[in-house]
Order: structure tokens, then C-alpha cells, then sequence
């Protein structure tokens, strides 16, 4: 208690009302959740966990169960908390979480976000700002300096094809072959979806062309399209069990989830990553709303995503009742764990290997051994953007 | 004028307020001043230009086949499907003239797609429709679509109109020796063609704001104006554009009330010839 | 017996075209999504197991009795609020019919999503709080639709006679519109309230972007991670609702019917 108090006197730019509120940390009821900005001035892990559960319930948004592993994610905190987690939209965008942020009922605001960096970027002054415990091991380029957002994970652009096909592609070049006509498909529409974008980035890189001009990127999926291996349809997974195509681009993240869900329904997926481009795309970046409905179970889930606990997954965690919360925290998988499960490589990577706290990679997603990797910059892609806009269009004309 | 307020104040607060805030919101720019900027990339001849005329060419195309069609459906069910079978037929139209979006793309993926049903006895019998340029997920893919509840909802609209159509009419105007070809171009076609003429513009209006279906179907390869909206507004990657969504939608507005003025007076003409 | 030759060289080619054209435009697709609905695990055999998910998934009932009562509401809302002004439209305000056409296009014009954030935009909070306001929504994008269903069955009626003859034997307006006008147009109630239902039952995008929970976005969540159930899902969807209509449609004209014979 009067360590806390203490502690709470050094943080020397903590508003005036945490201070008070950090000095009667034992009644969680008195802190603003909603204010406090890291874990000591929340009242430590187990005062925060008891005012999550208090508030029982947490709003998310946009997060597909398949992608990057969000579902263990969910299933993992709601199972160890008692958490219930209400998932919004879990198709929508970035733009629609901005959306949701800025206009959506007062109790229908999502208590976390996960968008695209340049999101997170326009709208900081959305965010409330909030260090997690790790929040040093994260990189420099991707975190706001108070706060308001923080890279999460990023993931890069692999080739996802079914088995049964004659031959299976190891690059780009080799989807020029006339064995895959009509079979080639992309999640989206490159100059609206960051998952396509990138994959004309990496058809650009593999073809000669360079991060500033995606020209050559897109000559690539012209030439694709005259030849007749290139299909117009939406990679996703029922066109996919319907045979509407054969091969995709998607992040190395959704590998995972993705071969699971298609086995369910009679489908062999396998990702590799092409040898003739490695694209890793800047990380997507976690942000508190200021007006999240449940400002405690926010923080509980921002910090448990950026832990980075080697602990028990969902299936394995047992009954968690009368536990306090730090003891929960320390038995559970930390969230950056659960990405590496999945696929993607979480923020705090590098310095979970120093550490060895990092979980073991699924096999197969490996990057080719001497490839260069390459990020475009956010303004590289705002330029990207820019031409496909007028050309992409025009890829199709019958 | 008394009895239509329940209905003005019901759109006008349901419908015209929210539009007034999209317009509102479309003068402004992404600091929150007043700004016409979001509407110069319109008029210019780039991407959203085109992505008019390519709406435009759409729902025209769509209309003109789902009324010919539809009328030609409407007509078979009221003259030889009576009773039970006319109202079971009514409930299918109801649903299928509502359908779109990812599952009735899918639909047609599953027909007509690379290993589609169709496709598949199609191929059996010796005509491969892949081994030239055709998919379903392109412009005529998108076409074929849109059939599939362009079509009923035609003869929805239509249906009363054909089955109001009287049978003394028709005999009168045998027994006054015209024949049935006669009937139908001095009679039957005049009283009809305004139904005609403003059922077409509804499908017309519909196919030009429908989006749903045509996004989950293509990649961004059929640039449709709501199409772009849906993505400045719910996309991932432009993120600060959401006003020029806005501005486009004013634009699709203004257009279509360019085309309400023309059957306004399609109306009014077609009303006249039928008085003479 | 040139009239009699002519008859029977229409009706047969006309039946067979339309159902040639109606089963390759509508019932090959609808055959071809349910194909994959009834694989069973793992994408083998035939089976009913992704209609038994389905059915077993947390939720399934409570999205699906949501949906059905907002769809009741608004066929009724919708009802309520456009027969007296259609009849209105038709017997003395005919000047006010271009004005109200407009209206009753726009929202098939203005893009949902547009709609939508308006709508966010403008509401006011207390009205965004309640699952309700999506009734006002549907009816909204239901009106141009309603208008039309309408609008084509008061003009094939004598409108102006019924209610003459109506009013000068002294029954109030109201009972005039329930009593007379109604029973006259009512393949034109029919198509509207169908269309209202329809859309209301399977309307996603406002749903979606206003947040609510009901049937069209429950599946969305529910669907992931199972792709046969999600096909299976859209079957269902489809079939259901033809099902549902048409059970209202057979039981309506058993009544009416009836009301003929007793009257």
C-alpha cells in the first residue's frame, strides 16, 4: 500500500486524480479506468483484473476468428477471466472501426481496435494513451510516444494453393505457366484491401520493379489476366470450395486458420512463401478508444495481447476460479504467443528470442533462406494506391 | 396535402435528415472546414468518372433485361397460373428479388463458376465455356447476376398491372372485329406502358445503387460508383477519404434525380398518348 | 378457328420458354449453392450435419425471433403508413404524386451504406440505443417497393366509385380504406407486405453497420471457420423464407376465400 503510494508520487506526469486514486488502490472502484495509462497507475494486475471482471464484458471488432489466431485469442481470455467477448462485424475494415469509434452509441463502442497503421496515425487523438507492461520491447517506428496506438503484429505475403493441383507453385514465376489457367485469385481490390495491396507489391518486387512504382506489379496481373491464369474472382474460402480458384495471395497469419477451415470441408491447403518475394507489411497497431464502455477489461486485453507468458492455451487451462488475477496472468499463453502460434510475427519478436520466451512457429511458413525482406513505407503505399486507383480497373475489360 | 403528413414527416426525418447530414458532411473537409474539394475528383475524367458511366451502363443493361423478361414472366403467370400456384409463385419472387450479396454470388459461383454445375454438363456435352475469355466474375457475370432479382422483382411490380388487364376488354374489342394483334397494340400496350415505364426505372434506380453482389463477385475489376463508396467508406487501406464517399453519394443522387425527371416525363407522356 | 389455332400456338411455347428460362436462371444456381450445403464432414458423402450446426449454434434462435419480429413490425408500420397515403395519392392528391414518387425512390438510389452513417450521424441517441430503430430503417428502404406494389393495384380499381358509393351510405373514412379499398387491392398488400417481410428478414448492411445483432448478422459471426456451414446457411436463409411467405400466402387465400363465401 504505501509502496503503491510511493510509486505513484514518481510517476511525475500522472494527472492529479489517478495519484488520489492509485492511493486507495485497494477499493478498485475508485480508480478511473478509463484514465489511468499503465498498469501500476490501473492498481497493479490483480485490482485490474477484478475491475474487469466487474465490468464482465468486453466489445471487440472486425476480428475474424481465423485471422492471425484471434480466435484462441478470445476463447483463451474469456475462458480465464470470465470474460464474455462480443465480436463486431468480424468481416468489417479499419475504416469501419474508425467508423464505429466515432459515431456508434455509447455502448457499442469497441473497448479495443486493431487497424491498419495509417489509421492509427490519422485518428491518434481517438485514442486514449496506455503503456503496456512490455511496452520497451516494442519497435520504435511503430508505437505512438505516449501511448495512443502501438504496432501488435505483422505477417507477409505467401502462396496459398490446394494440393490436389498437377504442380504446385513455389513463386510468382511460376504462376505464368499455362498449368494454372484460371486458377490464380486475389483477396480483394488492391486499392482497398491491405491484403491484396500487398500482394501486387510482392508480384512487383518478384518481377523487377521497385517499392516506390508498383507499375510492373500491375503489368503482372495484366498479363496474368490476358493469358487466362488470372481469375477476377474474390479469393474467400466458399468461392475456394467451389473450385472458382486454386491459388491465392494471403498473410503467412492466416495460414494456419485457413488449412484447418478448409479440411473441415474437404479441402488440402498448403502456404508457402514465394522464393522470388518476401513482402512483410508494416504491423497492424492496437489502440484504446477514450470512450471504450469498458475501460478496465480494454486494458486486461490490451496487456494480455502484448504479453508475452509462455502459459496454457485454451484447451488446456483449467478452472481459474478463486485465482487472484496476477496468478491467472502468469498461467495463461501471452497474446504476442498466441500470434506466434498462428503465424505472425508479433511486435515484441526480436526480443522474446533474446529472452527465449518465444512459442515455437507453425512449420512451413519459413522464409525462403537468403531472401531480402521488404516493407513498403505507409507513403509508398499511399502512392501505390494512387495509380492502381486508375489502372486496376482496366485489368478486365470483357 | 393534410393526409400525406404521417408520410412527410416519416421520410423527412427517416430518410431526407440523414441525407442531409451525408450532403453536410460531404462540404467538409478532413480538418472539419467548409470545402468543394471533395467533389473535383468527380467531375475530372478519372476513375470515378468512369466508374459512372460503367453504373450507368450497368443498370441500364439490367433494366432493359429484367422488364422485357420480367413482363414476359409476369404475363405467363397471371394468364395460366391461377390459385395456390400464383401465390407460392408471389412468396418466391418476394425472396428472390431481395437476394444479393455474398451468397447469391455464390450461387451463381457454384452454377456457373470454373467447376460449377452447369459449367460441368456444359463441358460434358462438348462446349467448354472457360476455354475462351468468360467468367462469371466479369461485367456479363455481373449482367447474369443481377437477373436473378432484377427478374422478379419485376414481376412483382408488374404482375397487377397485367392481371388488371379486363377480360371485357379484350372481348370487346374482338367483338368490334379488331384483331388480337389490334387488341393488344391499340388496348392492351397503352394501358400498360406507364406500369412499364415506371417499373423499368425502378429496376433501373435499384441496379444502379445495388452493390453487394457486384463486390462479392469481382475484385475492384467492375468499378461500380457504390461500390467505391463502400470501400472509401469501409476500406482498409485509404484512410481519410470518407468524406469524398460522402460526396459521391450526393453525386449518385443528383444523377438519379436527373433520371426521375426523364420518367416523370416518360409519365406524363405516356399518359397523354393514352388519352388521345 | 384461326382465333383457337393462335391460342394454342402461344400458350405452350410462352410456358415452356419461361420455365426453361426460369429454371436455368434461378433454380440451377439455388441447386448448385445447396450441392455443397449437403456435404458431410470433412466435404465427403451427403449428409444434413451443416443444417444440424446450424441449428445447434448458440444464438440461432434468439437472431432468428429478432429478425422475424422486426420484419413483422415493419410489414405493419410500412402498411400503416402507406395505404391511406397512396389512396390520398389516387383519389385527390394526384398534383402530390411526382413529389412522393421521388421520395419513394431515393432510398433505392442512395447507397445503404450512406444511409447508414447518415442515419448515425443524424439519429438521436435514445432512438440508436433500441434494436427498434432498424424497423424504421427497413421500412424506409421498403418504400420504393411499397409504392409501386400499391400504386399499379389502386389504378386497376375503380377507386373513385368504391369510395363514393362507400362514403354516401356513411361509412367513415377508416372503414372505407378496411372495408372497401383494402379487400380491392389486395394482390397490391400482398406484394408490398411480401417485399417488406423479405427485405427485412434478410437486410445486412444497415444491420451490420448500426451493430445489431440480427439473423443476416449473426450468421456472419457464426459462419466462420466453417464454410460448408456458411453455404449451408444461405440455403437455409432462402429456402425459409420462400417457405414462410408462401405458407402466409396459401393461409390468406384460404381466408379470403371463405370471407367470399360467407359474404
Amino acid at each position: 500500500m504505501r509502496k503503491r503510494l510511493i510509486t505513484g508520487v514518481i510517476v511525475a506526469t500522472m494527472a492529479a486524480a489517478t495519484m488520489v486514486a492509485t492511493t486507495s488502490a485497494s477499493n478498485a472502484a475508485a480508480i478511473d479506468y478509463s484514465k489511468c495509462t499503465d498498469l501500476k497507475s490501473c492498481g497493479g494486475m490483480d485490482a485490474l483484473v477484478k475491475a474487469a471482471q466487474k465490468e464482465g464484458k468486453l466489445n471487440v471488432t472486425t476480428l475474424p476468428r481465423d485471422w492471425a489466431n484471434y480466435g484462441e485469442a478470445m476463447d483463451l481470455f474469456s475462458k480465464a477471466f470470465g470474460i464474455k467477448i462480443s465480436d463486431d462485424n468480424p468481416d468489417g475494415s479499419s475504416a469501419y472501426e474508425i467508423q464505429t469509434v466515432k459515431t456508434a452509441p455509447a455502448s457499442k463502442i469497441p473497448d479495443a481496435v486493431d487497424v491498419g497503421i495509417t489509421y492509427g496515425i490519422d485518428n491518434a487523438n481517438l485514442f486514449a494513451p496506455y503503456k503496456v507492461v512490455n511496452w520497451n520491447d516494442i519497435t520504435p517506428a511503430y508505437k505512438e510516444a505516449s501511448g495512443r496506438w502501438f504496432g501488435d503484429y505483422a505477417g507477409v505475403i505467401a502462396l496459398s494453393y490446394d494440393t490436389s493441383i498437377p504442380k504446385a507453385p513455389k513463386s510468382f514465376n511460376d504462376l505464368k505457366d499455362p498449368a494454372f489457367k484460371n486458377m490464380v485469385a486475389i483477396g480483394g481490390d488492391p486499392s482497398g484491401a491491405q491484403e491484396a495491396l500487398m500482394s501486387v507489391f510482392a508480384a512487383n518486387l518478384a518481377n523487377g520493379g521497385t517499392t516506390g512504382n508498383v507499375q510492373t506489379g500491375i503489368d503482372y496481373f495484366k498479363s496474368m489476366k490476358t493469358s487466362g491464369n488470372f481469375v477476377t474472382a474474390l479469393a474467400n474460402g466458399q468461392n475456394f470450395v467451389a473450385g472458382a480458384y486454386k491459388v491465392s495471395f494471403s498473410w503467412s497469419f492466416n495460414g494456419p486458420g485457413a488449412v484447418t477451415t478448409a479440411a473441415k470441408a474437404g479441402k488440402t491447403v498448403k502456404y508457402v512463401i514465394p522464393s522470388d518475394a518476401v513482402i512483410k507489411g508494416t504491423p497492424y497497431v492496437m489502440a484504446i478508444p477514450f470512450n471504450a464502455p469498458h475501460p478496465a477489461a480494454a486494458r486486461l486485453w490490451t496487456e494480455f495481447l502484448f504479453s508475452e507468458n509462455k502459459g496454457k492455451g485454451s484447451v488446456d487451462l483449467g478452472s481459474t476460479k478463486g485465482m487472484s488475477g496476477s496468478k491467472i496472468f502468469a498461467a495463461i499463453n501471452g497474446g504476442q504467443n498466441v500470434w506466434i502460434s498462428g503465424g505472425a510475427l508479433p511486435i515484441e519478436y526480436d526480443a522474446m528470442v533474446a529472452k527465449k520466451t518465444n512459442a515455437t512457429a507453425p512449420a512451413g511458413y519459413e522464409i525462403p533462406a537468403g531472401a531480402k525482406i521488404v516493407t513498403p513505407t505507409p507513403a509508398e503505399q499511399d502512392a501505390a494506391k494512387a495509380i492502381l486507383k486508375a489502372q486496376w480497373p482496366a485489368i478486365a475489360t470483357n | 396535402m393534410l393526409p400525406l403528413l404521417p408520410f412527410l414527416a416519416f421520410t423527412g426525418f427517416f430518410l431526407i435528415w440523414p441525407v442531409i447530414a451525408v450532403t453536410i458532411r460531404s462540404l467538409h473537409g478532413n480538418k472539419n472546414e467548409w470545402t468543394l474539394a471533395n467533389y473535383t475528383p468527380i467531375l475530372h475524367h478519372g476513375p470515378y468518372f468512369h466508374a459512372f458511366v460503367v453504373s450507368l451502363k450497368l443498370s441500364l443493361m439490367t433494366a432493359i433485361i429484367g422488364s422485357i423478361f420480367g413482363a414476359l414472366f409476369a404475363y405467363v403467370i397471371v394468364k395460366y397460373a391461377h390459385g395456390k400456384f400464383g401465390a407460392v409463385i408471389d412468396s418466391i419472387s418476394a425472396v428472390f428479388a431481395n437476394s444479393g450479396g455474398v451468397p447469391l454470388a455464390f450461387m451463381f459461383i457454384a452454377a456457373f463458376g470454373v467447376e460449377g454445375v452447369v459449367t460441368k454438363v456444359l463441358k460434358s456435352l462438348g462446349w467448354d465455356i472457360y476455354a475462351g475469355h468468360f467468367t462469371i466474375f466479369s461485367f456479363t457475370g455481373v449482367v447474369l447476376v443481377y437477373s436473378f432479382f432484377q427478374i422478379p422483382l419485376m414481376v412483382l411490380v408488374f404482375k397487377p398491372a397485367i392481371a388488371g388487364l379486363r377480360k371485357e376488354w379484350e372481348e370487346a374489342s374482338t367483338n368490334l372485329g379488331a384483331s388480337h394483334l389490334t387488341y393488344w397494340r391499340r388496348v392492351a400496350v397503352p394501358i400498360l406502358t406507364p406500369s412499364f415505364i415506371g417499373a423499368f426505372f425502378l429496376l433501373f434506380a435499384g441496379g444502379f445503387s445495388a452493390y453487394a453482389t457486384a463486390r462479392a463477385l469481382t475484385v475492384g475489376t467492375v468499378p461500380l460508383v457504390p461500390i467505391i463508396i463502400g470501400t472509401l467508406v469501409d476500406g482498409n487501406v485509404i484512410s481519410d477519404q470518407a468524406n469524398l464517399g460522402d460526396a459521391l453519394a450526393v453525386g449518385m443522387i443528383f444523377v438519379a434525380t436527373i433520371v426521375m425527371a426523364g420518367y416523370i416525363w416518360a409519365q406524363r407522356a405516356a399518359a397523354k398518348w393514352r388519352s388521345v | 378457328m384461326a382465333e383457337r389455332m393462335k391460342k394454342f400456338s402461344l400458350k405452350w411455347p410462352l410456358i415452356t420458354l419461361s420455365s426453361f428460362l426460369a429454371f436455368f436462371i434461378f433454380l440451377v444456381p439455388l441447386y448448385g449453392a445447396s450441392v455443397y450445403s449437403f456435404k458431410g464432414n470433412g466435404g465427403k458423402g451427403h449428409s444434413w450435419v451443416n443444417y444440424q450446426w446450424l441449428i445447434h449454434q448458440d444464438g440461432f434462435y434468439p437472431s432468428l425471433f429478432t429478425s422475424l419480429k422486426l420484419a413483422v413490425l415493419a410489414g405493419l408500420l410500412n402498411l400503416l403508413l402507406m395505404v391511406p397515403t397512396m389512396v390520398y395519392l389516387n383519389l385527390k392528391g394526384q398534383r402530390y404524386k411526382s413529389l412522393i414518387d421521388f421520395l419513394c425512390i431515393l432510398p433505392l438510389i442512395i447507397p445503404v451504406v450512406s444511409l447508414a452513417i447518415g442515419a448515425q450521424v443524424a439519429m438521436p441517441k435514445m432512438l440508436q440505443n433500441s434494436e427498434y430503430e432498424l424497423v424504421f430503417f427497413f421500412v424506409i428502404i421498403a418504400l420504393p417497393y411499397t409504392y409501386r406494389a400499391l400504386d399499379t393495384s389502386l389504378q386497376t380499381v375503380a377507386l373513385k366509385t368504391l369510395v363514393e358509393a362507400s362514403r354516401s351510405l356513411g361509412a367513415s373514412w377508416s372503414r372505407t380504406i378496411i372495408r372497401v379499398i383494402v379487400p380491392a387491392i389486395r394482390s397490391g398488400i400482398t406484394g408490398a407486405l411480401f417485399l417488406t417481410f423479405a427485405l427485412s428478414i434478410g437486410e445486412y448492411t444497415i444491420t451490420s453497420l448500426l451493430h445489431w445483432e440480427t439473423f443476416p448478422t449473426w450468421t456472419v459471426v457464426a459462419a466462420q471457420q466453417n464454410i460448408l456451414g456458411a453455404i449451408a446457411i444461405s440455403v437455409f436463409s432462402f429456402v425459409s423464407a420462400i417457405v414462410l411467405l408462401a405458407a402466409i400466402a396459401l393461409f390468406a387465400k384460404k381466408r379470403s376465400k371463405r370471407v367470399e363465401v360467407e359474404a
